[in-house]
């Protein structure tokens, strides 16, 4: 029986339904809403969810359904294993973090996060500091904010996340492609749309 | 003669032992071998492994990752990580 809920992330008030199979395979994705706040979810039978690559990507498959689905929402993610008993302990933790959540969606209204690698070839000389000056310079003027990642691996010469508005999408895009051309020993791995989260900071304290 | 074999080994048994717990330190650090994990998987996915050499990788990495995390607990009292 599946009576607790997963949540995935917090939008403007809205009623709707997603079908399609979140975390555990459990769907559909629903809205649980408080006042001005509606948190999405699906139903969970346990309380600890395991971090399998399949959760993790439902996880940020939701979110971006929940984006991109009709004219599109903004979304303040939340972090990957947020479970709730039931409905009532997930809208006291929407009223106790309406302010951090209302703030949030201000922050990244109307935009998306886009992932930016740039992988060098074995051979290549490319250096860090080089290639993540130019790289940035380019990138953020098309950009409302920038997050850097871990660089967990020597190849790895540059990654970052963007914050784009939707309208800015494409010109980003475009911008990324000419990247491959300014360097042909290199790899670039354009991923996204995500959830930004790397551009919200919404603390969720109890369950 | 005791006393100057005793001083004489000194340094050499302090040279071991910190040798020994850098070994320790790399061989069961969690964090290391999650990069690695990450490694892997960019690489999979910009198509320089094929999906055996990925799968191959991955297990080997997540069976070093699981006996890292075991032996971090059992080691936590005797060695410092220092990062």
């Amino acid at each position: 029986m599946s009576s607790h809920l997963y949540a995935y992330g917090v939008v403007e008030a809205e009623d709707f339904e997603l079908e399609m199979e979140g975390v555990e395979g459990e769907g559909p994705a629903e809205t649980v809403t408080y006042r001005s706040l509606s948190a999405v979810v699906t139903p969970i039978d346990e309380m600890d969810v395991e971090r399998t690559d399949e959760n993790t990507r439902a996880h940020d498959e939701v979110l971006r359904a929940v984006m991109t689905e009709g004219a599109g929402r903004t979304v303040v993610p939340m972090q990957f294993g947020m479970t709730f008993k039931s409905a009532r302990p997930l809208k006291s933790v929407m009223r106790g973090g309406r302010r951090a959540f209302r703030k949030a969606l201000m922050d990244v209204d109307g935009a998306v996060e886009l992932g930016v690698k740039v992988v060098a070839d074995e051979d290549s000389t490319l250096d860090r500091e080089t290639v993540g000056a130019d790289v940035s310079e380019r990138l953020v003027a098309l950009s409302d904010g920038e997050a850097e990642n871990d660089l967990y691996s020597d190849r790895l010469v540059f990654n970052r996340s963007y914050l784009v508005d939707t309208d800015e999408q494409d010109a980003f895009g475009d911008a990324v492609s000419d990247l491959e051309a300014e360097y042909p020993d290199a790899i670039v791995q354009y991923t996204g749309p995500w959830a930004p989260y790397n551009f919200v900071d919404v603390e969720i304290g109890a369950k | 003669m005791f006393l100057l074999d005793d001083i004489l080994l000194w340094p050499i048994r302090n040279v071991v032992d910190v040798l020994h717990s850098l070994a320790v330190q790399e061989m069961y650090d969690p964090e290391s071998i999650q990069s690695d994990i990450k490694e892997t998987q960019l690489l999979y996915e910009l198509g320089e492994l094929d999906d055996a050499e990925y799968e191959e990788r991955r297990a080997r990495l997540e069976a070093e990752l699981d006996a890292a995390e075991r032996a971090r607990e059992r080691l936590s009292d005797k060695v410092v990580v220092q990062r």
